[in-house]
Order: C-alpha cells, then sequence, then structure tokens
C-alpha cells in the first residue's frame, strides 16, 4: 500500500507543487468525497450483479458480518502471531472475505434444509454472525478503536486526518538505541506485581527500560525534535488508497470476467452447462463484496454500506436495458450521490438552496428556536442524495419512469377508447337500427360513458378525420372505415394466440 | 403421417448418450430411479412422462447440473466434461429472469461462451454466427431487441437460436414446446426436423402426446422408471403409454392418437 502511493504522488508532483498536493487532502471535502466516490463506484458496480442475481439484501447481511471476520483476525493478530494488532493489515482482509463467505454458506445451509424460506435463511444467519461479533468487540478488544458511531455512521468526515507520510526530501530516519544520548531511561520493579510489593519495598528489584526508544520516520523524528531539519512530506490519507485498491480490483474482476458474470447471472444452468461454475463466479462475487464493504465499514458504516450497493444499481435499473451501461450509469450516479452527499451535509442542496437559510428562515416565521447551522452525518447526507437522484430516476426515467408510464397508459386508454366507438359504428352503419344506436347526442348511453367523455372522443375522431357528424348522425369517414377494419384484422384475429 | 420409420436395427450405429443405473433423488426422494438408456446417433427422441416423472431431471442428472445418486452418463463413449463441446443444452424457458438487460442476439452469442473460454470475449465472427443462427429461427430482425419485449414463442425461439449456435452432436431440450404460439412450434418442429437432417441427435422433453408420433422417431416413456424405450412406431403404443401414465390416458385412437390427459 505504502509503495503504491509512493508512486502516485511522485506522479502526481509532475503536475501540481507538494504544498497545494498536502493542502488539498487537507481539505476534509476532497478526502471525503473521494473516498465517498470510490466506495460508491464499487458498490454499483458489484451492487448491479447482486440485484440482477436477486441477492441485493446479501450485501446488507455481508457488511454487518465482516466484523465479526475483523474481530476475528484481529484477536488471532494478537494472540496467535503475537503481533501489534492495526486496523489496516491485510489480515483483517483476509478476515473480511471469510466471514462474508460463511455469511453466505451458512444461509445456504440453513435453506438447504428446506425448513426455512430463503430471505428467513439470510435473516438467521447474519444476525447470529453480527451478535457474536458484537460480544466479541465488547468482552475481548474493548481497547480498539470500534465505538458504536463508527459501526452505525462512519467517519468519512475524518479520513483525511488518518495519513501516511511519505517522505520527499531531508528525510532522516531516526533509530534510538537506549545507549543514545536522547533514549529516555526509567527504572521499572520486575518483581513487584508477582510478589505484591510496592516498589518503594527494599525487595523490589529494578531494571533499566527505554521509553522512547525504536525507529522513527522521517516525519516522526522531525515531530520529536530528533531531527534540526524540517522532511519535505506529503501527507496521503490512508483510505483512498484503500478503497482506490478495491476499487480497481472490481473493476478489473468486472471487466475481465464480464462475459462469465453475465451468463452465470442470467443463465446460472446454461453456465454450468457450458462449464463456468457458477458457483465459483457466485463465491468469488462475494469476496468482493466483502472487501469492499470492510473497506467502506470504517468510511460509512455497516448500516449505509448497503445504500451503495442497492440504490444506484435500482436507479440504473431504470434507466437502460443494457447491462454496460447499467454498470457505467450506476456507478456515475453512485459518485454523484456521493459528490452532492458531501454539500448536503453542510447544508448545501445541489447548490440551489442553503439549508441553513432555511432553518432561519423558519425560526424567523415561526419562532422555532432551532440551531441555525446545519451539519450532519456525511455518509448518510450522501445516501440520501443517491435516493434522491434514483427518485428522480424513478419518476422521469423516459422508458420505465413513472410520468411516461402514465402518459402511456393515458395514450393507450385514449386510443383504445377510439377504436371501441370506431368499432361500434363500423357494426351499426346503414342497419335499421342505425338512428338509434348512431345518434350524437345519445351515443354515450350505450357505452354508459359521461356525455363529457363521449364528446371528447368525439371530437378527437373527428379532428382525426375518421368520424363524420351530419344531422346529429355519426358515420365512419372512408379513412375511419380503413382504420376500423385495420383493427378487426390485426388485433380481433391474432394467430398467435398460445401465450 | 410423417413418421420415419425408426431405426430397427442400431446395433452398428454409435450411440450418441448412454445412461447405466442412473439414480438421483431429492431429499431421499427418488426423482428418477435406476435408469438405463441408450440413444443411438441421429434420432428425434421425445421423452415422454406424467408431471413429476423426472424428464427435466433427467437432462439436469445427465449433464451434471444437479448430483447424481448413481449411475453413470457418457456421450459418445466420453464423460460429459470431456465432451462439454459436443452437447448443446436449451434450458426450460421459465428458468431465466427475461426481465435482465440484454439483447437478443446478446443471449444467443452466450451459446458460444463455452468454445470461447474464460475471459475471452465474443467478437466479429461469434456475432456474425449468432446472427445466422437467429436466421435460422426467423429471428433476425429482433436481433437488437430487448429480451423483455418478447412474447413467449420468441423466447423459446432465441433460445433455440443459442443451442444452435453452439454447433453441437446432440441436443438436449427441456419442454421447448411448452405454452408457445402455433407459428412457434411449426418453427421449432422444421428446425429439430433440419437438425436430425444433419445428423444431429436431439433429445426433447415433450408434454404433448397428440403430437409425439408426428414429430419425433424415437422415444422414451419415463415415470420415474424407464417403461419403454425405442423406436417411436414399436414403443409409443397405449399399452405402454397406459404403464406409464397408470390409466390415465383418457382415449386412444388407432393405437397411435392420443389425447387429453396433460393439463397442459
Amino acid at each position: 500500500m505504502f509503495f503504491l502511493e509512493e508512486i502516485v504522488i511522485q506522479l502526481l508532483l509532475n503536475f501540481v507543487a507538494r504544498e497545494d498536493l498536502n493542502a488539498f487532502l487537507r481539505n476534509p471535502q476532497h478526502t471525503a468525497t473521494i473516498v465517498g466516490s470510490l466506495i460508491a463506484v464499487s458498490g454499483a458496480l458489484l451492487g448491479t450483479f447482486l440485484l440482477l442475481r436477486g441477492m441485493s439484501l446479501t450485501s446488507d447481511a455481508i457488511s454487518h458480518t465482516v466484523l465479526l471476520g475483523i474481530v476475528v483476525a484481529f484477536i488471532l493478530m494478537g494472540s496467535v502471531f503475537g503481533q501489534h494488532p492495526d486496523l489496516s493489515s491485510i489480515w483483517l482482509i483476509v478476515g473480511a472475505a471469510a466471514a462474508g463467505v460463511a455469511t453466505v454458506l451458512l444461509t445456504e445451509l440453513i435453506y438447504r434444509s428446506g425448513l426455512v424460506k430463503q430471505d428467513a435463511a439470510l435473516g438467521l444467519a447474519f444476525p447470529l454472525l453480527f451478535a457474536i461479533a458484537v460480544i466479541l468487540v465488547s468482552r475481548v478488544v474493548s481497547d480498539v478503536h470500534l465505538d458504536e458511531d463508527a459501526v452505525m455512521v462512519g467517519e468519512i468526515g475524518v479520513a483525511w486526518a488518518n495519513t501516511n507520510s511519505h517522505c520527499l526530501s531531508g528525510c532522516e530516519s531516526v533509530t534510538i538505541t537506549p545507549d543514545d544520548p536522547r533514549a529516555e531511561l526509567t527504572r521499572q520493579c520486575t518483581n513487584c506485581r508477582s510478589l505484591g510489593i510496592s516498589p518503594r519495598d527494599e525487595k523490589a528489584e529494578f531494571t533499566a527500560i527505554c521509553t522512547n526508544c525504536g525507529q522513527y520516520s522521517p516525519a516522526q523524528a522531525w515531530q520529536a525534535g530528533f531531527t534540526k531539519q524540517e522532511p519535505v512530506l506529503v501527507f496521503w490519507p490512508k483510505s483512498i488508497t484503500v478503497m482506490a485498491v478495491l476499487t480497481l480490483l472490481t473493476l478489473l474482476a468486472i471487466v475481465l470476467f464480464f462475459k462469465e458474470l453475465k451468463l452465470s447471472t442470467f443463465d446460472p444452468t446454461l453456465a454450468a452447462a457450458l462449464g463456468f461454475r457458477p458457483t465459483v463466479m457466485h463465491y468469488g462475487l462475494m469476496v468482493l463484496v466483502s472487501l469492499v464493504a470492510v473497506g467502506a465499514f470504517d468510511a460509512v458504516g455497516s448500516i449505509l454500506v448497503v445504500a451503495f450497493f442497492i440504490i444506484p444499481p435500482a436507479a440504473a435499473y431504470l434507466l437502460t436495458d443494457r447491462l454496460p451501461r447499467m454498470l457505467v450509469y450506476s456507478s456515475l450516479i453512485g459518485a454523484a450521490g456521493a459528490y452532492s452527499g458531501y454539500d448536503l451535509a453542510r447544508g448545501n442542496l445541489l447548490g440551489i438552496a442553503n439549508l441553513s437559510d432555511v432553518l432561519a428562515g423558519l425560526n424567523d416565521l415561526f419562532g422555532l428556536g432551532l440551531s441555525e447551522s446545519w451539519d450532519s452525518s456525511i455518509s448518510a447526507s450522501m445516501v440520501l442524495m443517491t435516493f434522491f437522484f434514483f427518485l428522480v430516476a424513478w419518476t422521469f426515467s423516459p422508458k420505465y419512469g413513472l410520468v411516461s408510464t402514465m402518459l402511456r397508459r393515458r395514450n393507450q386508454r385514449r386510443s383504445f377508447d377510439h377504436q371501441v366507438v370506431l368499432g361500434h359504428i363500423h357494426h351499426h352503419q346503414g342497419s335499421a337500427s342505425a338512428s338509434d344506436e348512431l345518434a350524437a347526442s345519445t351515443l354515450y348511453r350505450h357505452f354508459r360513458w359521461t356525455p363529457a367523455k363521449m364528446q371528447r372522443t368525439l371530437r378527437q375522431l373527428r379532428a382525426r378525420n375518421l368520424v363524420e357528424v351530419e344531422d346529429n348522425l355519426v358515420s365512419l369517414t372512408g379513412h375511419g372505415e380503413i382504420h376500423a377494419h385495420q383493427f378487426r384484422e390485426t388485433q380481433l384475429t391474432n394467430e398467435s394466440v398460445g401465450e | 403421417m410423417t413418421v420415419r420409420n425408426g431405426h430397427d436395427s442400431n446395433d452398428n450405429s454409435t450411440t450418441a448418450l448412454e445412461i447405466d443405473d442412473l439414480t438421483v433423488a431429492y431429499n431421499s426422494k427418488p426423482a428418477i430411479w435406476d435408469i438405463d438408456l441408450r440413444v443411438p446417433e441421429g434420432v428425434l427422441m421425445a421423452v415422454i412422462g406424467p408431471n413429476g416423472a423426472g424428464k427435466s431431471t433427467l437432462i439436469k442428472a445427465a449433464l451434471k447440473l444437479i448430483p447424481r445418486a448413481a449411475g453413470t452418463v457418457q456421450f459418445y463413449g466420453q464423460p460429459y466434461e470431456q465432451v462439454r463441446g459436443l452437447v448443446g443444452y436449451v434450458p426450460q424457458r421459465g428458468s431465466v429472469d427475461w426481465d435482465f438487460p440484454t439483447t437478443v442476439l446478446d443471449v444467443v452469442s452466450m451459446g458460444l461462451y463455452g468454445r470461447l473460454g474464460w475471459i475471452r470475449r465474443p467478437g466479429q465472427s461469434e456475432r456474425e454466427s449468432a446472427m445466422h443462427a437467429l436466421e435460422q429461427v426467423g429471428m433476425q430482425e429482433f436481433a437488437d431487441r430487448q429480451i423483455s419485449q418478447l412474447s413467449g414463442g420468441q423466447q423459446q425461439r432465441t433460445f433455440l437460436a443459442r443451442a444452435l449456435v453452439q454447433d453441437a452432436r446432440i441436443y438436449l431440450m427441456d419442454e421447448p414446446f411448452a405454452a408457445v404460439d402455433a407459428v412457434t412450434e411449426r418453427a421449432i418442429i422444421a428446425i429439430l426436423r433440419e437438425l436430425r437432417a444433419r445428423g444431429k441427435t436431439v433429445v426433447v422433453v415433450h408434454h404433448d402426446l397428440q403430437t409425439a408420433p408426428e414429430y419425433f422417431d424415437w422415444v422414451t416413456l419415463l415415470n420415474v422408471e424407464i417403461v419403454a424405450s425405442g423406436p417411436i412406431a414399436a414403443t409409443f403404443t397405449p399399452d405402454n403409454l397406459r404403464r406409464t401414465y397408470g390409466g390415465r390416458v383418457a382415449y386412444l385412437h388407432e393405437g397411435q392418437r392420443i389425447a387429453g390427459l396433460e393439463e397442459e
């Protein structure tokens, strides 16, 4: 990870000055937006396949159970491998992936028993694993930074502050040994605890220990005052690297295995028959979901991760019927949600309205005494904005949106009304009962329609030059005859009725 | 009637599909029981039996899509894994989500994925093969259509085109005639006959007893166990049918025309 950051920084420094890069990254908005967008893009890409497989909620389950993987890896690292537990270790990633797979396996095991339905099986498996994780967190790793707030909504707002420092020049790493003049030595009682005596007791034995010995990176050495020359540093937020690597991994997997993922999603049976091992694809996908979930967990919390997996694909599904476009659209929607979500958290709704002003206005009008500074959860605001984009797609999608569906239905209803009237005229025209059946003023009664509806329909038909009215008698024009005839031919005598 | 008079002596012909002692069970209840079946190359065979007789199970187990409790299956003398390219499979139309965001041509191209192998993408030549298969089923003008806009019959023809594009030696089809319109049924049977004329072997799970003797030249009657299997003229007898359906055959005429026992 560190090495990757180094390369990227060297690359960026060709285009921007170091001071500008540091200033850019130190801005909470920039880091939060970058990390949020990366989470949104990787979530949207994987979520597209989850949505099409009808397993959207699996991402919710996995985003919770990865906590178990994290905690177990943490304990193993501490007690078995004797390493210092570190939240960005590779073992946590392995643990998270294992937990994700375990969730899916357990769900399938419960489902296969034949005693429980699929959704309930998921609902049984993941609270079990999550509960174990919560208990382990509170009992075993109480000193770890995993508080409730972090689990709920994450810490994307402070992601900028958790950085790796990269030294460009003036780099002096310092190693302090006990015989270094700068070493701070202190005495520690070696047998006080075992004998239950105080250090003042005469039987107490002491050893000298060094409190500041160890390796110092250039940045740490400068901070601790061990070097005189200030190193030239770039501070790179860790979560950008983590999410960028995960996003690239996701992108790579989807580009390479696009055909296999598509086939095993659309028709797993054929995928199996052709030897593509849909089960392997399935678990591969679950591993990726787990990895992104654990990366996102830190930033947006386990509860909101699911939104980044589900909402953008659901919106994209309404906008296109091509899988590649659906992947692109859902990534864009996710990224847009993350970008505008940060602004919303600071009270700015898409540059249209300032929510602080709205609150102030409400206070002026009603004397509510609300706090006038709008400052809310960044991750929750990102979710809200993504949902807003979903609503836009849901309402205005040209093909499947609410508005176009309503318009289409209205047109269908109207054209059907036209056909009904044309058919009626066609049927009775020139018959003995024509004067009764085809009187314009009373025609509505034969259809049990309101007079207004009849008038409107006749007006439309006359405008289309299909019907004419003479002496209160409606009749088809030549054009109308052809139209009515065609309708009978195509709609009423259909050979393909086996549906 | 256009019944071909079977392959009465096929002792020296190749065996396309050979199944020995095949048993499949769902939760210890046998779905098919101790199946021994030999399908000679070049026949157009119907698998016929009542609901729950294990017709689809037989095909899926032959392709190892579901676990076998016992038995062996060989295509041209080899296990399925080694001859995947020789076997084309048409699943039931209802087994996939037709709202999936893709086009007819793309679904047909999926038949070529096996030949492409992992990672390699379909290109121009694959598109042309798929287009050719669509022409064969009379669907070329639907190539760019979103699949959710197809009628049931068109969906079935799309699936058939996807199998044709595989250019297999033996085809296994799960209920291709289920709930299709008359136009599609005629189109499908024309394609099946053309496949047979090109020397292919076709195994079809079939529901309609009335059309069976007209469409097929070979038949396997199945009700968990094999009741009978062989040339249709000798096998599709009232007696065998009664044994298959347990006396539920409502109407037998001239020992051939049977009607009215299936719900579809």
